[in-house]
């Protein structure tokens, strides 16, 4: 059995996010390695292959992490949303206060002794949305209610982005966004979303006024002049019209790979530009493929939660993904000129550091809920009362669930059940290669809690 | 609605928006590239957007001990950029009218503030994006300007554009400002001249690169940090050349060459042991009258050089072993006949018989010739008179670091290429049908001072960048020893026997002796028939000294004097003689301290009893004269006691800051420092030190006229 073969065979979950992950990270080697051109002549004498080694150990080092995120049971990022959320509020505070200058944005901080920069909003990223799924699901059956529910949802949302916005105004939108989005799937009632939304427009306000007595700490000025600045021809704007330029030079099948000419022009060509010199080397249908590649992840993941409406699972990986299309659709907007510059990298594509690592991460999680989510579902589990012999997944979603639901979904059982047979036919279709090892891993893992599970299974039967 | 239903809904709404966003944003993209295309294209030819070199700093050229000897300063070209990218609408309102304000004080005032205003707000209505503010403008002008109201928000904000470009300095003026040469591109054509242009490599660096593009139909803006190179700065070379014997070397020349109205001059000043040119100095007339350095005739112009060769010539005697200074040689009166050729002595001496000694003392064309003649020419061994100068090394190159040095002239033996004739080794003897420049020739004098010793002459010591040393040029010996110990020793007595007895006694100096051979060449003489013309006359004069133990080494050449002599020793021998007498008086290691033999009786009054001084200065003196004392302050100011016979005591002087001090006591040159800084005017009478003062110590200072009385 070849390699390939054998990795194929190795890897479960959704086979499609594989491909996925790994056709944008080559794509992320071939546009770094070109859109560097011009930079590692600037600052290494010519020396390009040190970017591409550079960021080609970062991808190697990121996919690495995906794998382990991938393995992890995600029931553990449930149980860690807490804890992760408990690391990042203090971090994000201490970033602010005490946190590495570039490009005048007090965004980063050093890890002790290794001496790498993080932006701590990452990890903040991570454990929020974590969090609302976690707290979505677990509130689901009184999700309509607004002191029960909806504030403790709502009030690490503020705090979180709140924190993050005085030096990176995009990313918090971004991810307040994309937690809006989760609760919106996750039923919360528009009139609370409503709120939220003018919650959020209050903090702005403050914010800017606020951006006038600390303006290294808020960068009000910045988000004014953008926003005030932009404008849809981008005359005069020299960035916008480098970008425009790029894709036009791109016209249908574009001017090939490594024949950027803008890449020399364009600032932060390897970055926040980089869909504009993918579209000038590869052309419309090659920017076409790379947002057809994301909307794609957007539909696999979401097929998993019409699999499951209720998992903590399905809700965090959307919502990973979410943010992750959305920034993907941010940053091409910069290129074309739809919104006003935010310094978002192209997930997974642009260079850059550790946020690379951490969009790793996320596919991880993204693909290890698939994993379990594609065997058969969680469903299927509370359809056959967890007597299925291969039951590892099931037992454990189900003790998440079950341990919420307290037994008043009997409907929404039912319907589950009926789906049941479905994924079972999935799990046949898909044959055993990568139940064995995983399966029994899983299951011993999970094996003590068997009992309980079914404790809580037979409470919902009252 | 059922639940999961509810659920499902709402992920197909989300999923439809994010659709749309993605249509969008590709649609925005075929907008662009299919429909926009053309324009942006065309925007992205050269038309539009060019590379522009960043002129590197170009590194300094230093003296021995790092003082600047040319350098370059920055210079800036300032305009304004009203519709700059980053300038709102309110930095405009808010700045507009301090701006103008500050333009019409500052840096034009043919507008007043309000025309400012009115040209600026003109210029933004017309996208007119380059408005001229001030050319070539100091780096503090350049501050200055850009922390004008709206400027100092910086960068695309505020609008300014600076360009900068720099201009070479050359702080010491005239002080071997040929040897500093330049570069200068002329029509394609680039001059290199001196040190610029030998290490323009060095000195020149990398040249960056900015991206600029267009604004309007001819101005071009730098696109700010983005795509830019920085240029690599120059690095620095560190010359051989001490400032104050350069200053002394070119004042004296200058001063003779006005004295004898002179066409062409040079000295170089060599330390002996090294080779390291401490001085080089190259005066020529201008067309109106004036002197300037003109051309390196030192490095550059051989001549012949006339009877300082005569040193080489009897060297080669003594080196084959033909003759003793003590042989007797007849020297016919100063006249003699070689062949159809008369020869006659310069000076006239009426010596007849003498040793050989003295006829080089009284620097005898004839009795040089004749011993020559006499030796080689008669026995038909030219060849080995040649073979002699060759090692001597009088026919090679010194490599010195200045382009454009000519090879010396040295005719082989007996070649008709070079018309060798029956006159040719005579004539060779005294310095004529041989050509040597003057750095060359010093090379020579300065191997005899150095024991034999031959140093290839040197101008740049090391390469530093950014004060670090990069690169080092020790000292290198071109030859071992150029002749025997005891030839050298010998012509080493000859030379001092020129200035005690000889043609450059005159100038005999009481405190130091000094060794060297005066020359008096004629330049472009010509002879038709009986006719004979003189194009003139090159008077030189070449030595070292101390005579004991050789420092420095000294060359000293004037062309055509018109007025008030154009002998060597009346001419150039002056020059050399200021040029030692001054090193000599500036250099503590040439002289040794008077108080190692018995005191003088009645010394203790001579001690500086109440002298009052900068403590440090004070106690560098006394410890250089080895006088011992005591300190018994750590004051800046301080006044000595002499208590006791040998003894000195550092007392306190205390020296108020705010009030009118006690100066008595003290040199002019601390009681000026003093006061003046006080802020008063200050008038002196006599010499010596300051005896009385017209205001008492303690009044308050408030700019009177001090009076101070030195005895």
């Amino acid at each position: 059995m070849s390699l390939g073969a054998r990795i194929y065979a190795e890897l479960r979950g959704d086979k499609v996010i594989w491909m996925i992950v790994a056709v944008l990270a080559m794509f992320s080697i071939l546009a770094v390695y070109s859109a560097t051109g011009s930079m590692a002549y600037r600052l290494r004498g010519g020396d390009t292959e040190s970017f591409l080694v550079s960021h080609g150990m970062k991808l190697v080092s990121g996919l690495f992490l995906c794998y382990l995120a991938y393995i992890m049971h995600y029931m553990r990022y449930n149980r860690a949303a807490p804890y992760l959320m408990a690391i990042s509020i203090p971090l994000l505070l201490f970033t602010i206060f005490l946190g590495e200058d570039y490009n005048s944005a007090r965004r980063w901080l050093e890890i002790p002794f290794i001496g790498i920069n993080f932006q701590t909003s990452d990890l903040a990223k991570l454990a929020l949305i974590l969090f609302v799924a976690r707290e979505v699901t677990k509130h689901k059956d009184y999700i309509k209610d607004l002191k029960k529910a909806f504030m403790p949802i709502i009030v690490p949302i503020i705090v979180v982005c709140g924190l993050i916005a005085p030096a990176d105004m995009s990313t918090a939108t971004l991810l307040l966004i994309t937690c809006l989005t989760m609760m919106f799937i996750g039923r919360v009632s528009l009139k609370y979303i409503g709120l939220l939304i003018l919650l959020w427009i209050v903090v702005f306000a403050i914010l800017i006024i606020l951006g006038d007595f600390m303006p290294d700490i808020i960068r009000s000025e910045t988000w004014i002049n953008r926003i005030l600045h932009f404008n849809p021809m981008g005359e005069g704007i020299y960035e916008v019209e480098q970008a425009k330029i790029a894709i036009s030079n791109g016209q249908i099948f574009g001017v090939g790979p490594g024949n950027s000419i803008q890449r020399n022009f364009l600032p932060a060509s390897h970055a926040d530009y980089i869909y504009a010199i993918i579209v000038e080397e590869y052309g419309l249908v090659g920017g076409f493929f790379i947002l057809g590649l994301y909307i794609l992840l957007l539909f696999r993941v979401t097929s998993l939660i019409t699999k499951s409406d209720k998992s903590f699972g399905a809700l965090a990986a959307l919502g990973l993904t979410i943010l992750l299309v959305l920034q993907a659709l941010m940053n091409m907007a910069v290129s074309v000129n739809l919104v006003p510059v935010t310094g978002l990298p192209l997930p997974m594509v642009s260079w850059g550091g550790t946020s690379l690592l951490f969009t790793c991460v996320f596919f991880g999680i993204i693909l290890s809920v698939s994993k379990f989510v594609e065997g058969g579902g969680f469903t299927g589990a509370v359809a056959t009362g967890g007597g299925l012999k291969s039951s590892s997944d099931k037992k454990d979603d189900s003790r998440a669930e079950g341990g919420n639901s307290k037994g008043q979904q009997s409907g929404g059982g039912n319907r589950d059940r009926n789906r049941g047979g479905g994924s079972n036919r999935d799990r046949n279709q898909d044959g055993g290669g990568y139940r064995g090892g995983g399966g029994n891993r899983d299951r011993n893992r999970d094996g003590g809690s068997g009992n309980r599970d079914r404790n809580k299974g037979s409470n919902r039967n009252k | 609605m059922n639940i999961k239903n509810e659920v499902l809904v709402r992920v197909y709404i989300v999923l439809f928006f994010m659709c749309l966003i993605a249509m969008l944003i590709f649609g925005r993209a075929i907008q662009i590239s299919v429909f926009e295309g053309e324009k942006w294209r065309s925007q992205g030819n050269e038309e539009h957007r060019r590379y522009r070199n960043v002129e590197a700093e170009r590194g300094n050229i230093l003296t021995e001990n790092g003082d600047l000897l040319a350098t370059s300063l920055p210079f800036f070209d300032l305009a304004f950029d009203p519709l700059s990218t980053g300038m709102t609408n309110d930095d405009w309102k808010f700045n507009i009218d301090s701006l103008s304000y500050c333009l019409a004080a500052f840096v034009n005032p043919d507008y007043t503030p309000g025309g400012w205003k009115f040209k600026l707000e003109q210029a933004r209505l017309d996208s007119n994006r380059y408005i001229q503010l001030k050319r070539n403008a100091t780096l503090a002008e350049k501050e200055f300007i850009a922390s004008f109201p709206l400027f100092k928000l910086g960068g695309y904000r505020g609008g300014l554009i600076v360009r900068q470009h720099y201009e070479r300095e050359t702080p010491f003026g005239m002080l071997a400002d040929r040897t500093i040469g330049y570069v200068r591109p002329l029509e394609g054509d680039t001059t290199y001249i001196g040190l610029e242009g030998h290490f323009n490599d060095v000195l020149a660096g990398e040249a960056g690169r900015e991206l600029m593009y267009r604004v309007g139909s001819k101005h071009w803006m730098p696109v700010h940090n983005l795509t830019k190179i920085e240029p690599k700065p120059g690095r620095d070379i560190v010359t051989t050349i001490d400032i104050n014997i350069q200053d002394i070397a070119e004042n004296a020349l200058l001063e003779a060459m006005q004295k004898h109205q002179a066409k062409r001059g040079s000295a170089i000043v060599m330390d002996v042991e090294t080779g390291a040119i401490r001085a080089i100095a190259n005066i020529g007339q201008r067309r109106n009258g004036k002197y300037w350095e003109i051309y390196n005739d030192a490095i550059g112009t051989a001549t012949e050089p006339g009877s300082t060769y005569k040193l080489a010539a009897i060297m080669a005697l003594l080196e084959d072993g033909l003759i003793e200074l003590e042989d007797s040689i007849d020297l016919e009166g100063g006249v003699s006949q070689f062949y159809e050729e008369e020869l006659v002595d310069a000076v006239a001496h009426g010596l007849d018989t003498t040793t050989v000694w003295r006829a080089f003392e009284v620097s005898s064309n004839v009795g040089i010739a004749k011993l020559v003649h006499e030796n080689y020419g008669l026995t038909g061994q030219g060849d080995k008179f040649i073979k002699k100068l060759k090692q001597f090394h009088l026919n090679f190159k010194t490599g010195i670091e200045i382009d454009g040095e000519p090879k010396p002239y040295v005719k082989e033996a007996y070649s008709e290429e070079d018309d060798w004739s029956g006159t040719t080794l005579p004539w060779m003897s005294i310095g004529y049908e041989v050509t040597v420049t003057p750095l060359q020739l010093l090379t020579f004098y300065n191997a005899v001072a150095n024991d034999g010793k031959m140093m290839k002459p040197q101008l740049v010591k090391e390469v530093q960048q950014y004060g670090e040393t990069v690169e080092k040029f020790p000292a290198v010996q071109i030859k071992g020893r150029i002749a025997s110990k005891n030839t050298i020793a010998k012509a080493k007595r000859l030379l001092e026997g020129v200035v005690e007895n000889g043609t450059a006694r005159k100038y005999k100096s009481d405190r130091y002796r000094f060794a060297g051979k005066t020359g008096t060449a004629q330049k472009d003489y010509k002879k038709l028939g009986d006719i004979v013309s003189v194009g003139g006359y090159q008077a030189s004069f070449a030595g070292y000294f101390p005579a004991e133990k050789p420092k420095y080494s000294c060359i000293v050449v004037i062309s055509e004097p018109q007025v008030g002599g154009y002998y060597g020793g009346s001419v150039a021998l002056p020059i050399f003689k200021k040029i030692a007498d001054k090193t000599f008086a500036t250099d503590v290691d040439l002289f040794k301290a008077l108080n190692g033999a018995q005191k003088p009786i009645l010394a203790r009054n001579q001690l500086p009893d109440y002298d009052v001084g900068h403590r440090q200065d004070v106690q560098t003196v006394l410890s250089y004269l080895k006088i011992p004392f005591e300190t018994r302050t750590s004051n800046e100011w301080s006044v000595i006691r002499a208590t006791e016979a040998d003894s000195l005591k550092l007392l306190k002087r205390t020296i108020s800051e705010e009030k009118v001090p006690n100066v008595v006591g003290m040199g002019i040159r601390d009681a000026l420092y003093i006061l003046e800084n006080l802020g008063l005017n200050v008038e002196i009478q006599g010499y010596g030190r300051v005896k009385q003062q017209s205001i008492r110590p303690g009044t308050r200072v408030h700019g009177q006229t001090i009076r101070i009385r030195m005895g």
